[in-house]
């Protein structure tokens, strides 16, 4: 039986590879301009750290066996916060960071047994603003990085908005476990649940609209206004949303502000964001990202400088999606260096040289070749190569 | 185009019988002589993908389908991430632990500790035993699970029953019920979210056509 890597990890070609590099550099490009700064956090933590403070499910996490809880990381944010908070701690806030490499995942496959769940990811760190200026850069900033993926308008990019602040206005006569299971009803979109719970017909009614409630940012404060009054975190949203508006439309984004989006970990503690574009099938979570105060303060951060924010953009459903545009980008070697039974592989290696260093791609055929035809039918057959024939 | 999974079997009439009332006409799928898996509507609006009962949460998780019908059973026992919209009232079964009459036991409860327990639910067994806090052997079996306790494999079953009929002719009798379970609409959670329009108007009609209180 072929040897198989392990379900779910990535066994990448070179194309697709070549994909992944140039949209990570297109992307910290993007970064540098805007003054955030490189770092690489270690793939291998302890549970302790991966897991957030609680915000990420231990069963979520590829687990190392070792006589520690090690594990492999499941995001970056957490080893970023830590890095922030302990040997970053005395830098001049605003601190920006950026990363990228794989993260991996575990979840049970449907046949039994572990599905690993590998993924390149490129994001940004921004620690130590309190006010909504971090979300407006951070949003801008995924804008700016969008520009640069080429992606297209009939991908129908849509941002996905949510606040941990609108959830908690929706949640706000419950508490307990009711309060768990609404908001869980809530992000799952669950109709049934809500209309199973003990509440009265008028709370559900409110629960079931709000649920339904989603639009352009004016459309959904309108009517959260309506039901709640005005709230300081209104007038946020309401700048964000005009702030983005024009960069939005040059990409042909679609802004959506949804008062019941939230991802499941309690990672977040402000605003909640996602970016989603048509696949070839089905919706594809291009991006992701939010404010994570808590998880900072965790970190050990000093109260008045527990500030952190951050997206990441998920690399592997990027490439599937541009691959077609990008494929004339491969890089392919365009000179074949061959020689001839009189001469010798030492001769042609400094030929080869000399290619390099004028920056041309040149490739050797390793073998003494008979006749300049046998050395032309190779160069044709390695797609048109163009031919140095050393012969003496 | 909106993708719909139905179920093939038991659902499937009613399930087209819904859709029709929300403008959608997937009757193709009810032709004899139909061997399309993938059926688009007359209108082009939409199409059916017909997989099986337990196929279609999972169509439906990968956002593959927008929508779908399955039983509430299916749903339990797969713990997918889709949304549930509307209890549609048809399909109406109960999933129940049976044993053999002459067993002498009435209750789950009275099952001896270890014995063996044949299901084609076994997420749906493990957390209803696990909540008598009685500690059981899960056997999976695929179907027939009636010859379990017959056969003398198993102490007793935990499975679907609608009339009880399976079970009477095969000399069982069913001691305690776990839940209820009828036809849900279902939804790709993230795709109803970014919707504008066309699904919901589709969920409202069929919420329309279901008559209240069906499914008790």
């Amino acid at each position: 039986m072929a040897l198989q890597p392990a379900a779910g990890a990535k066994d990448l070609n070179p194309r697709q590879v070549e994909t992944n590099r140039q949209l990570t550099e297109r992307l910290a490009s993007v970064y540098r301009l805007w003054g955030y700064d490189e770092v690489s956090p270690p793939r291998v933590e302890r549970l302790a750290t991966l897991m957030a403070g609680g915000a990420i499910d231990s069963s979520d996490i590829v687990r190392l066996v070792a006589d520690d809880p090690l594990g492999l990381r499941p995001e970056m944010t957490a080893s970023i916060a830590r890095a922030a908070c302990t040997r970053f701690a005395d830098r001049q806030r605003p601190l920006r960071l950026w990363a990228s490499g794989t993260v991996f995942r575990t979840r049970s496959a449907d046949e039994g047994g572990q599905c690993i769940e590998e993924n390149l990811q490129s994001g940004v760190e921004l620690f130590g603003v309190s006010g909504s200026e971090a979300e407006m850069e951070l949003l801008s900033l995924l804008m700016a990085s969008i520009q640069t993926l080429g992606l297209q308008a009939s991908q129908k990019p849509r941002l996905l908005l949510g606040h941990t602040a609108l959830m908690d206005l929706v949640l706000r006569p419950f508490s307990g476990t009711l309060r768990d299971q609404i908001r869980t009803a809530l992000i799952d979109f669950d109709r049934l649940a809500i209309e199973s719970f003990d509440l009265a017909e008028e709370e559900k009614s409110r629960l079931l609209s709000l649920m339904d409630c989603r639009g352009t940012a004016d459309q959904v404060l309108a009517q959260l206004t309506s039901l709640c009054g005005e709230q300081p975190v209104f007038e946020e949203l309401r700048r964000l949303c005009v702030h983005l508006a024009l960069a939005a439309q040059a990409q042909a984004v679609t802004i959506q502000l949804d008062p019941t989006f939230q991802p499941h970990f309690e990672l977040y503690t402000g605003l909640v964001f996602q970016l989603v574009c048509d696949g070839r099938s089905s919706p594809v979570v291009i991006a992701r990202g939010g404010r994570y105060d808590d998880l900072v303060s965790r970190c050990g951060a000093k109260d008045y400088r527990a500030f952190g924010a951050g997206f990441s953009l998920a690399i592997d459903p990027i490439r599937e999606m541009i691959s077609d545009l990008d494929a004339a980008a491969h890089h392919q070697p365009d000179v074949l260096v061959a020689f001839s039974t009189a001469s010798n592989l030492e001769s042609a290696m400094e030929r080869q040289r000399s290619w390099h260093q004028q920056g041309r791609t040149a490739v050797m055929a390793l073998e003494a070749l008979a006749s300049k035809q046998e050395a032309e039918q190779q160069a044709k057959a390695q797609g048109d190569l163009q031919l140095d024939w050393v012969d003496p | 185009m909106i993708t719909v999974a139905l179920a093939k079997g038991a659902l499937l009439k009613d399930s087209v019988a819904r859709f029709a009332a929300a403008g959608l006409d997937f009757s193709a799928v009810l032709d004899k002589d139909n061997r399309q898996l993938m059926v688009p509507t007359p209108c082009g609006r939409a199409r059916a993908l017909l997989v099986r009962n337990g196929d279609v949460p999972t169509y439906v998780a990968y956002g593959q389908a927008q929508l779908g019908v399955v039983g509430y059973d299916v749903l339990k026992e797969h713990q997918l991430p889709v949304a549930q919209l509307v209890d549609l009232g048809f399909g109406g079964c109960r999933m129940a632990v049976a044993v053999q009459e002459s067993s002498g036991y009435v209750r789950a409860a009275d099952l001896p500790p270890h014995c063996r327990v044949a299901s084609k639910f076994t997420h749906c067994a493990r957390e209803y035993f696990d909540a008598l806090d009685l500690p059981v052997e899960l056997v999976h079996l695929n179907g027939s699970v009636e010859l379990g306790p017959i056969t003398g494999m198993s102490e007793a079953i935990v499975d679907l029953v609608a009339t009880g009929r399976t079970l009477r002719d095969n000399g069982l009798i069913a001691i305690e019920d776990l839940f209820q379970s009828t036809a849900r609409l279902v939804g790709h959670p993230l795709s109803i979210r970014l919707d504008n329009g066309p699904l919901s108007s589709i969920v409202e009609a069929i919420r329309a056509a279901t008559p209240v209180g069906s499914s008790s």
